[in-house]
């Protein structure tokens, strides 16, 4: 009887923690859940387009300013709201003439006092 | 989730319990005198889980695709067999000896006191509570172990046949039994269910060595307390909760198996049974296709048992080899040796079975990691207080020595060996590295702990002098209980890293998205990005795609020169070497951690930044 006993408790331990381990593996896997960060990057990092987007993983809708530099010169700014979890994809139009020799095409978005900075190099 | 979870829970039984039980149906039948309800329900997980390696192994050499359906049919075949051979061999029988009223001595052997019943309750709540709690920030895939052997269960899931690895790293009996419950369960690997296996194999392994030592004492105290000291003792260090977390899969299904061989070969020699020796023989041959290291540390340790045994017993030598080989020359274990030879010879043979393999685990240490470990690195390695209970175990059973009996060489001879293979090396021709050996010590320590424990309690009701033995032993328990648990408060200190894990998922998960496998080749950071091994499981091109700048001290190799490539495309990007590598292997595309690697490749010029996160940054080369 002592025997079922323990091996009952112990299948009944190993069930409480598989779940609880489960379920905490789950819930952090997910990209928001306790968790402040974000992701800018370049829609097609092969070719020269200039389409990026911003993931807003920080846990709230929050507003992003972002700027286009063309040569370290700025040719562009804006901002954007972006959801909790969302993702934004944006098209800069830029006019034909600021991309004439143009070398590098920087884009800065930033959010409070943290910048996150993507670029291309034209050859 | 719940669903997955729900799914992953009822998949356990159906693949760790139900082969196993029919089949210790069909050896033990319901009842038997030979073995308890405790063993029986210890040893069905590791019945089914070679069971299952076994019929996968022969699916797969029968050209039969390895699929969920498949699966699900082979083991209700496997089940329904077992449960044909218990209907003909043990029906006529079931009058007589099942409805026995009288405690056989096996079950006798794990009857237990209301108050060990509680103390053992209490160790195991503790052992997996410690265990939760610590993999409970580390849960997350994104150990380097594990996602190397997630990797190949993928493969396995995506092809529906065994890989050739083409290196003898891998055995195939590490990824059977994941690349089984994602099949059935449908519970994809990058999730919790490969740590959790890992965790209810690791909990199994208290209960398996809790079964030698419960066969070799014959004493229910130091039963009682050895689910203490395997479950309690040093429960996050290494080889426990941290080989959960780091996917060490050989090591944690090798700690469970090797006591459940032992623990055959001892009933087979001591109660002289041909059907122990051959259930040995099964469970050996499954150990080794599941992990070389394991297999060969119990080779040592067989052969340490043995030859100290004979050592003990040398005036009647030939009468006991005599005895042996009658036990060994029956049809049951010579028919499980040849079936063994069967499977090796044309099933399926494992890679380390090379003579190169081989040649690079044995002979004189080759590397200083090899060496041997100092006394007081094997103190660190397997605890102080377990190292001082072992030594006092060894004493404890030297005085009370009976050379005929084979307690005492399986527990001496299997700590001497696992000591100098760990110590010497070179002695014994072992050149594997020592730390890596020494992880498995606390194996015989632990059965040695039980017994020195228990003992010393028994000399303790025996002693005139109470107060000072009291007082002894007071302070030996309040030293093994401090430094036993002192590595158990990392479970409630570590800082997780999940977002880490993450935010490395999602830049593989771009990659992934955004290249073309067929003319774009990725480099990542091994050294300072957290998960990235888990990074190949985006792309399952290959095992060693995306190329991996790997820790640092590999590339500094005096034994073979290394390739510098994957070093110097990240370390120094614009040097003559690093440009040629770029050349020569393709890459373009190089992941890195934004705050380190990030903010030197931005100052270079033949670089755009494509990606960038908190933690992680990608980077193309113009």
């Amino acid at each position: 009887m002592s025997s079922k006993i323990i091996i009952i408790t112990t299948l009944a331990l190993l069930l409480i923690g598989f779940s609880v381990l489960f379920v905490v593996e789950a819930r952090n896997h997910n990209y928001d859940y306790k968790k402040n960060w974000v992701a800018v990057y370049f829609e097609n990092p092969d070719d020269s387009s200039l389409d990026f987007a911003i993931e807003n993983h920080q846990g709230e809708k929050t507003t992003y300013d972002y700027k286009i530099f063309v040569n370290d010169e700025k040719t562009a700014e804006n901002e954007i709201e972006v959801g909790k979890g969302a993702k934004q994809k944006i098209s800069p139009a830029l006019e034909t003439n600021e991309l004439n020799g143009a070398k590098k095409i920087m884009i800065i978005v930033s959010n409070k006092d943290t910048e996150y900075k993507i670029y291309k190099n034209i050859r | 989730m719940i669903l997955d979870l729900i799914k992953f829970l009822l998949t356990i039984p159906f693949v760790l319990i139900l082969p196993g039980y029919f089949f210790s149906l069909a050896i033990f039948g319901r009842s038997n005198d030979k073995i308890s309800f405790f063993e029986r329900a210890v040893l069905v997980v590791p019945f089914s889980l070679i069971l299952v390696d076994l019929a996968v192994l022969t699916l797969n050499r029968m050209h039969v695709p390895i699929r969920g359906m498949v699966l699900v049919g082979t083991i209700l075949i496997i089940s329904l067999v077992g449960l044909i051979v218990y209907q003909y061999r043990f029906k006529k029988n079931t009058k007589g000896s099942e409805k026995s009223e009288k405690i056989s001595d096996s079950e006798e052997l794990f009857n237990f006191s209301f108050w060990q019943v509680i103390f053992i309750i209490a160790s195991l709540v503790l052992a997996v509570f410690i265990r939760v709690a610590y993999l409970s920030d580390t849960i997350l895939p994104s150990s380097t172990d594990l996602g190397h052997h997630m990797y190949w269960v993928q493969t396995i899931v995506n092809n529906g046949s065994l890989p050739t690895y083409g290196i003898p790293d891998f055995i195939i009996g590490e990824h059977i039994i994941f690349a089984v419950f994602n099949l059935i369960s449908g519970v994809g690997v990058m999730t919790a269910f490969p740590a959790l296996i890992l965790l209810f194999i690791n909990i199994l392994g208290i209960f398996t060595l809790t079964m030698l030592v419960a066969r070799l004492f014959k004493n229910k105290n130091a039963t009682a307390l050895s689910f203490f000291v395997a479950g309690v003792l040093y429960a996050v260090s290494a080889p426990q909760g941290k080989y959960i977390s780091g996917g060490v899969v050989g090591n944690i299904i090798g700690d469970m198996l090797i006591p459940v061989v032992l623990y055959f070969l001892y009933r087979s020699l001591e109660e002289k049974s041909s059907l122990f020796l051959g259930l040995f023989v099964f469970l050996a041959a499954g150990l080794f296709y599941t992990h070389h290291l394991s297999g060969f540390i119990l080779l040592y340790s067989i052969a340490a048992i043995i030859l100290v045994y004979l050592a003990l017993n040398f005036m009647r030598v030939f009468r006991v080899i005599g005895d042996w080989l009658k036990i060994f020359f029956k049809p049951f274990p010579f028919a499980v040796l040849i079936f063994g030879l069967c499977i090796l010879f044309f099933v399926y043979t494992p890679s380390f079975l090379d003579k190169s393999a081989i040649g690079q685990a044995t002979g004189e240490p080759s590397k200083i990691t090899r060496t041997g470990l100092s006394l007081a690195q094997i103190e660190l390695n397997v605890g102080s207080a377990r190292l001082m209970l072992g030594v006092i175990g060894i004493a404890l059973l030297i005085l009370s020595f009976k050379p005929k009996k084979y307690q005492y060489s399986f527990a001496l001879g299997w700590a001497l060996v696992l000591f100098i293979m760990t110590y010497k090396p070179g002695w014994l021709y072992v050149n594997i590295p020592s730390d890596r050996i020494g992880n498995y010590l606390f194996l015989p320590l632990t059965v040695l702990s039980a017994y020195a424990l228990a003992k010393y309690f028994e000399l303790i009701k025996k002693s005139s002098t109470k107060f000072f033995a009291s007082a002894f032993l007071y302070t030996v328990l309040f030293f093994v209980i401090t430094n036993g648990l002192a590595d158990s408060a990392e479970a409630f200190k570590a800082r997780n890293q999940f977002q880490e894990a993450t935010e490395t998922f999602h830049s593989a998960q771009y990659l992934a998205q955004a290249t073309d496998p067929a003319k774009d080749v990725i480099l990542k950071d091994h050294v300072n990005i957290y998960g990235d091994a888990w990074y190949k499981l985006f792309f399952m091109k290959d095992y060693k795609y995306p190329l991996s700048r790997g820790n640092l001290s590999r590339y500094d190799d005096p034994t073979k020169p290394r390739e510098m490539c994957t070093r110097d495309m990240i370390s120094s990007p614009q040097s003559t070497g690093a440009l040629k590598c770029y050349s020569e292997t393709g890459v373009n595309y190089v992941a890195v951690n934004a705050q380190i690697e990030g903010k030197s490749f931005e100052a270079y010029p033949d670089f755009s930044k494509v990606y960038g996160s908190n933690y992680i940054s990608v980077f193309k080369k113009d």
